[in-house]
């Protein structure tokens, strides 16, 4: 919805339409789930951070509001959270860190140029399309990426249509620090790095998932034999 | 979410795991009951650091890989700001 003389935008409508609407921006669809003076606080809040970014270079203050509005509309859907646990997993590593193999695992939805998972048969889904379709994500099994830690990052991509992915495009270590722990590798800190990482997109059926996916590659962790697996969601 | 319930399969077949999550979803590994999560300062899309801060990329997976020497279930905050350059 925009602005039009027969309809004025109202705040709601504005507010909605960077969920996947006519202003669809990940980074700002958290805005929908403000109240209209939230938005009204949160807009403020925004203007006034950037003039003072302007005068004085620095904008620490204004990215400070700016997660402080994202946490607030995020934290407002606890009600919503379905999947609540009253037991802990939990196991101690078997070996010093230094000596252990990793595993890297992460939900942000990268894989390597020439392996495309190809959602629903699409080649070459732009991010745009992954966006439009996220409802579709999410009522589907996820697919799993194998990516070589030996990978040149130039042949690495990512789509997803839940979260961000700018930074990603930018740096795939925001979210995939293969560099970083292959340095730590070098370097002594860890053992080795598992042979292979793996990626999916994490807007997808959370059923499925739980009950038929996670164990499955759960299994794959334990045939490369790593000691430690670290995850990171997008 | 997602991610939680992949870290929980895992620890469970008996690999220890830690995750790293911006702090929109602090929420998440006490409601999940998560082994080990490290909490960053960080907008969603970017949990280790901005593009190319290396620096904090690498503080950031140092500091979760180093939750692993915790003998019972951590949940940890980094401290902000956002950006370990200006």
């Amino acid at each position: 919805m925009t602005n039009s003389e027969d309809h004025p935008e109202t705040l709601d409508e504005f507010a909605k339409s960077f969920f996947y609407g006519s202003r669809s921006d990940i980074s700002l669809k958290f805005v929908k789930d403000l109240t209209e003076a939230e938005v009204g606080d949160f807009l403020t809040e925004m203007l006034t951070g950037v003039v003072a970014a302007i005068d004085d270079g620095d904008v620490t203050g204004l990215t400070e509001k700016f997660l402080h509005w994202q946490k607030h509309a995020y934290v407002g859907h606890l009600g919503k959270f379905r999947f609540q646990y009253d037991d802990v997993p939990f196991v101690k590593p078997s070996k010093p860190l230094a000596d252990s193999r990793v595993a890297l695992f992460t939900s942000s939805g990268h894989f390597v140029q020439g392996d495309d998972p190809e959602p629903f048969g699409v080649k070459d889904m732009t991010q745009q399309e992954a966006e439009n379709r996220i409802i579709e994500f999410i009522g589907s099994d996820p697919s799993l990426s194998t990516i070589p830690v030996d990978t040149p990052g130039a042949d690495i991509r990512v789509r997803h249509g839940g979260y961000p992915v700018g930074p990603a495009q930018q740096d795939h270590n925001v979210a995939l620090p293969l560099d970083v722990l292959n340095t730590m590798a070098q370097t002594g800190v860890i053992g080795e790095v598992s042979a292979n990482a793996y990626s999916f997109v994490g807007a997808t059926s959370q059923i499925g998932l739980r009950k038929k996916i996670a164990p499955q590659w759960a299994q794959q962790l334990l045939d490369d034999d790593v000691d430690l697996a670290l995850l990171v969601p997008l | 979410m997602s991610v939680g319930h992949v870290q929980r399969a895992i620890e469970t077949v008996g690999i220890p795991t830690v995750s790293i999550m911006v702090d929109s979803f602090a929420h998440i590994p006490g409601l999940m009951n998560l082994p080990r999560t490290l909490v960053t300062p960080h907008p969603m899309g970017r949990p280790t650091g901005a593009p190319h801060d290396i620096k904090r990329q690498s503080e950031v997976v140092a500091a979760a890989l180093d939750l692993f020497t915790s003998d019972d279930q951590v949940h940890k905050t980094f401290p902000g700001p956002y950006r370990s350059v200006s």
